[in-house]
């Protein structure tokens, strides 16, 4: 078919400009504020006076950005490689069934993952609650002392931690299962046929050719538990909010409850710098990994 | 050298019917090959056979040990898949020696067995490969490798060459042919082409609607074929079938066709008509006179003989053979010969009727 490439290119751009305007609008250039914002001492709304790199410097010996930084640090390491391993095993059993088994199975995996953040931390309050929690329950007829898990420094991350995978498991047993699903049906017959044991077929052919979802889940897992906020926020109201602090609720707190819109965005360019390079470099490195087998 | 039995073996999918009671032996050192349309149940059989479909009943006797419980990797048989099925994260190497590996076999040996098997086959150089680095045929190449490797009591082939290319699938058939003169192993083959089957077979196994329609070498099969399936399938172009009605008795016995004129035959047949007359093309020659006369519809010329379509007077469709050089025109009418020696006759069920 014949066409005229300068009508085309312009049919593009129209087509694509109104995405560009609301890109541009409400992604680039409030980013682009953001780093400067990071500079001055503005307040939340309004501007500030230039102070230079000041936000930055104080950071390391800010106490509360330490702990957020930490926190933060222990819930990824809590959740993202423990997550990424359930949502595999959950992935690998349900991939054995079939036909509509499959699919319930499946949906009541994913159920989770549809419900919104205050709905998960009211179903789990009635669990972990002190007073009334169903699990409190089980201690006392177990004769285990009960334990206040969200008021407790010990107990609240992993608490929040194992909430947050079986939130969020669901989404990752589904790409697994998509990956699992792309692999031939003849090429396990041939390793039966090869005396392939079970543990073998995993660890010589399902693994290897699962191994760039696996790349992805975690990625995914990755920077979505860095930038961790809501379950924490809702889990540490009438507790402990400053212990439990993380780097978004960090954020929220210096912007929206302090009124330091400056050293508010320093923390954020920070978390954001940091969510670039952890996830960039892991992606990398697990790619390589999978190239070398 | 093994042998395998199959004794009334069944297998249903559900409801549905895909092996019925059948029972089969494959001699040790036989290139057997099942042949069937789409539907048959030949891909079944073969996985059946390997292991990879339960039996529902039966006994499946491989090399004298009762198998049909076994699990595949147990059988020592080998698989070539239409697909191939090589593992895509493994070199060529590591794809032939996966399954010495699983058996626990020494690292030299196993070494040794798959430079031989890259020798035998001419793969040398894609050692180091992977499966996306090779082409269709090389991956056929591979995937023949990692069967000899194993040096399994049977081979057993699902279609493996219906994802070549036309010329590069007739190189592999001869490849093929060769390699089972090689190797002397028990080979099974599955396709839906009759070519192949021909070509390749010691025996032919053809199946049609969950069982067995004829078991015999390819000649046997395509001068003898016992049924009307059979005789459509074998043979290319296909057998012509004529309705007809049957008059005489004894050395006098005949064949009526639709337009009155008459094809003496050798026997008086028992059974029930209606009857169909069989002749393959080659049989029903163009004559001047002939036996009955026909309008040539299409003139094929294929160099060494020219295929013409023609109809009979009763509007029945044949196709006969003439010589390379023939004369004869579409809308020509032509006078055929039936070569009596040849003819085939089907009886109401589509049994062939010995005459």
């Amino acid at each position: 078919m014949l066409t005229n490439r300068r009508k085309d290119a312009w049919i593009a751009a129209v087509l694509v400009a109104p995405f560009l305007a609301i890109y541009l609008l409400v992604f680039v250039w409030p980013t682009i504020q953001m780093f400067g914002i990071s500079f001055t001492d503005a307040p939340l709304i309004g501007t500030g006076e230039w102070v230079g790199t000041a936000n930055y410097e104080r950071l390391p010996s800010d106490p509360r950005f330490r702990t957020a930084a930490w926190n933060t640090a222990y819930f990824v390491l809590l959740t993202v490689l423990p997550g990424t391993i359930v949502a595999l095993l959950i992935a690998l059993g349900v991939s054995r069934l079939k036909g509509r088994l499959q699919s319930a199975i499946l949906a009541l995996f994913f159920l989770p993952y549809i419900l919104p953040v205050s709905v998960v931390y009211l179903l789990w309050d009635w669990v972990l609650n002190f007073q009334f929690g169903i699990l409190m329950h089980v201690f006392d007829l177990l004769g285990i002392e009960r334990v206040p898990i969200t008021k407790s420094r010990t107990w609240f991350m992993p608490a929040v931690g194992i909430v947050t995978i079986w939130w969020t498991a669901g989404f990752s047993i589904l790409l697994f299962l998509a990956g699992l699903r792309s692999i031939p049906a003849e090429i396990y017959e041939a390793a039966a046929l090869d005396n392939s044991s079970r543990w073998t077929t995993f660890r010589r052919i399902t693994w290897p050719l699962l191994w760039p979802v696996t790349t992805l889940v975690f990625t995914i897992q990755l920077i979505a538990q860095l930038k961790i906020f809501d379950q924490v926020y809702l889990f540490s109201v009438g507790g402990r909010p400053n212990d439990n602090m993380v780097l978004v609720y960090y954020v929220f707190q210096r912007a929206f409850q302090q009124d330091q819109g400056g050293r508010a965005a320093a923390v954020a360019v920070t978390l954001f710098v940091l969510v670039v390079v952890v996830s960039v470099l892991q992606f990398q490195l697990l790619r390589l990994a999978g190239g070398r087998r | 050298m093994t042998g395998i039995a199959l004794e009334r073996v069944s297998k249903r999918f559900g409801s549905v019917d895909v092996i019925k009671d059948l029972s089969l032996d494959i001699g040790a050192g036989e290139f057997v090959v099942f042949l069937g349309p789409s539907g048959s149940g030949k891909t079944t059989l073969l996985r059946m056979i390997a292991g990879l479909e339960t039996i529902d009943s039966g006994a499946l006797t491989i090399d004298g040990v009762r198998s049909e419980g076994l699990a595949p990797g147990q059988r020592n048989l080998a698989m070539v898949f239409q697909n191939y099925a090589l593992y895509p994260h493994m070199t060529v190497a590591e794809n032939m020696a996966f399954g010495l590996r699983n058996l626990g076999l020494p690292s030299n040996t196993i070494t040794s067995r798959v430079a031989e098997a890259a020798r035998m086959l001419e793969m040398e150089k894609l050692l180091a490969r992977r499966p996306a680095e090779l082409s269709g045929g090389q991956r056929q190449r591979v995937a023949i490798g990692r069967a000899i490797v194993k040096e399994p009591k049977a081979f057993l082939f699902d279609e493996p060459l219906s994802n070549l290319d036309a010329g590069l699938r007739v190189r592999t058939r001869v490849e093929l042919a060769e390699l089972h003169q090689r190797l002397g192993s028990t080979m099974i083959y599955v396709t839906h082409d009759q070519t192949e089957a021909m070509t390749l077979a010691d025996r032919i196994v053809i199946l049609n609607n969950c069982r067995i329609e004829q078991v015999g070498t390819p000649m046997e099969v395509y001068a003898n074929p016992a049924s009307r399936f059979v005789a459509g399938f074998i043979g290319s172009p296909a057998m012509n079938f004529i309705p007809v009605t049957l008059t005489g008795q004894g050395d006098r016995a005949a064949a009526r066709l639709g337009d009155g004129s008459v094809v003496p035959l050798p026997g008086a047949p028992q059974g029930e008509g209606p009857w169909e007359l069989g002749i393959r093309p080659e049989a029903l020659q163009v004559a001047a006179e002939g036996m009955t006369k026909a309008t040539a519809t299409v003139v094929e010329r294929l160099g060494d003989r020219t295929l013409v379509y023609a109809r009979l007077g009763d509007g029945t469709q044949v196709i006969s053979q003439d010589a390379g050089k023939s004369q004869v025109r579409a809308g020509d009418g032509i006078g055929l010969t039936f070569d009596t020696s040849a003819l085939h006759l089907f009886d109401a069920a589509g049994r062939a009727v010995l005459l």
